[in-house]
């Protein structure tokens, strides 16, 4: 009985799933060299994995509605059809346990009334009186103090711009041309850590190629695409948990679309009409999603 | 009491990737349906944690708790939901013709990447019953959703999702 006959469909499945030692890893890679059936099996399942994700993780992406968030730090809403017994309703309570009468009932109404009035109205105050706080300290402060967060959200923009005004007309924007787009997502993926480049014929742009350049604290891919009459425009992208960095200049002119996908920023630069640069930036969003094309 | 707190704030962590399962897990039945799930599964852990009926040794074991009590809750609640629409692709079709348990294990496999053990405990089975189901789902799948298919929405939520910025 050779190796290969000792290898089970359990085994393909584990090798897909990642759940083989190095050594059964190493048999069953050399039995599926000898089984072409079987390795199209283990090709099938990956395709249907791969089918999976790009259906699904598009829901991971999306920001959670704000029903989940801190979900599980609040406590479950009550079962429905357990209210309280001073509803109104005839409340028949067990054999010794009287019901109360109707005027207490009245009276614990109108307490709950009181009380409910007297903490809208301590609230208000005490809302109108955090808001009054908050105004003053922010009007004190010097608007160069920002939150951090703000500038986080606008310096990938500011990078992309700064380095669309640097490239985008230089005799030389590109250090790996289109031709030899395989060399470029090596490169792309080895300083940068996500090699795409997205096809953008379908709206007229020809990838002319790309470079790396400074991000705002890692390097960022800088990706030239072209229109028929020349004008040009850049597609940014650097990893997202990169920190705040001071903000760069941008040129007059120039429309600039940021988004975020698979913990990049994504920004989209160019000096196209408005809905030309909204398509562009629509067709990139989507083909940064799919399912990769190129070989690793 | 520290430890517990922590454990519960990082469960919001997970949020996003209990979305991504309960909508798969609901093969179409719509994203109501599943993030009604997702929340009831957390507010549920998180009651069970403070009262200290739920003990977890950590974020890990506390997720795949929050896991398993999706699961379920889930296969309480989606005996009456609708299936799929024409407009879904073909994966979610063929997810929807899957039973229960099978398409609760492959998507812990293969979509969410929990190993054999972590996923038979999830659906409260072994580890040799959660392989069967799993194998059972991959050929019962076959060949359904295998093209590259559009994200979900896909158009609609990368639009939604660009920033003008100037």
């Amino acid at each position: 009985m050779t190796p290969s006959a000792l290898i089970e469909e359990a085994d393909l499945h584990a090798l897909v799933d990642g759940e083989l030692d190095p050594e059964r890893r190493r048999k069953v890679e050399d039995h599926l060299l000898q089984h072409p059936e079987d390795a199209a099996l283990v090709e099938g399942w990956r395709r249907q994995n791969a089918a999976l994700r790009a259906a699904f993780e598009p829901v991971a992406l999306e920001p959670p509605p704000l029903s989940l968030r801190e979900a599980a730090a609040r406590p479950p809403a009550p079962p429905v059809g357990q209210g309280p017994i001073e509803t109104g309703a005839i409340h028949w309570g067990r054999p010794g346990a009287a019901p109360r009468p109707m005027r207490k009932l009245d009276e614990i109404r109108a307490s709950r009334r009181r009380q409910a009035l007297a903490s809208t109205l301590l609230t208000l105050v005490a809302g109108a009186a955090v808001a009054v706080a908050a105004l003053l300290f922010l009007a004190s402060r010097p608007p160069t103090q920002s939150p951090t967060l703000t500038r986080a959200a606008t310096s990938y923009a500011a990078r992309a711009g700064l380095t669309y005004a640097t490239y985008i007309l230089d005799a030389h924007p590109v250090e790996i041309d289109a031709a030899r787009r395989d060399e470029l997502l090596v490169w792309l993926q080895e300083r940068v850590g996500f090699a795409r480049a997205p096809d953008l014929d379908g709206v007229g742009l020809r990838l002319l190629g790309g470079r790396i350049a400074p991000g705002v604290a890692a390097p960022a891919a800088f990706l030239i695409y072209q229109r028929d009459d020349g004008v040009r425009l850049g597609l940014y992208f650097e990893r997202a948990e990169a920190v705040a960095a001071p903000s760069g200049q941008r040129g007059q002119g120039v429309t600039v679309i940021e988004w975020r996908a698979s913990g990049f920023a994504f920004v989209l630069v160019g000096a196209l009409p408005a809905d030309a640069m909204q398509a562009a930036a629509e067709a990139a969003a989507a083909a940064v999603l799919a399912p990769p094309t190129e070989t690793k | 009491m520290g430890r517990r707190a922590d454990i519960i704030v990082g469960l919001g962590g997970a949020t996003p990737a209990l979305r991504r399962y309960a909508r798969a897990l609901c093969a179409g039945a719509g994203p109501a349906i599943a993030d009604d799930l997702v929340q009831s599964a957390l507010q549920s852990i998180g009651a069970r944690i403070r009262s200290r009926e739920l003990r977890p040794v950590d974020l890990a074991e506390a997720r795949i708790e929050t896991y398993a009590t999706l699961v379920a809750l889930a296969e309480k609640k989606l005996g009456n939901a609708p299936g799929p629409a024409a407009r879904h692709p073909p994966i979610v079709h063929g997810l929807a013709g899957l039973a229960f348990d099978e398409r609760a294990v492959l998507l812990l496999v293969s979509l969410e990447g929990f190993g054999y053990d972590a996923a038979a405990r999830i659906v409260g089975a072994s580890r040799e019953t959660a392989l069967a189901q799993l194998m059972r789902a991959r050929m019962a799948l076959g060949a359904e959703g295998l093209r590259p298919v559009a994200p979900l929405e896909g158009g609609r939520r990368a639009a939604s999702h660009l920033r003008v910025v100037k």
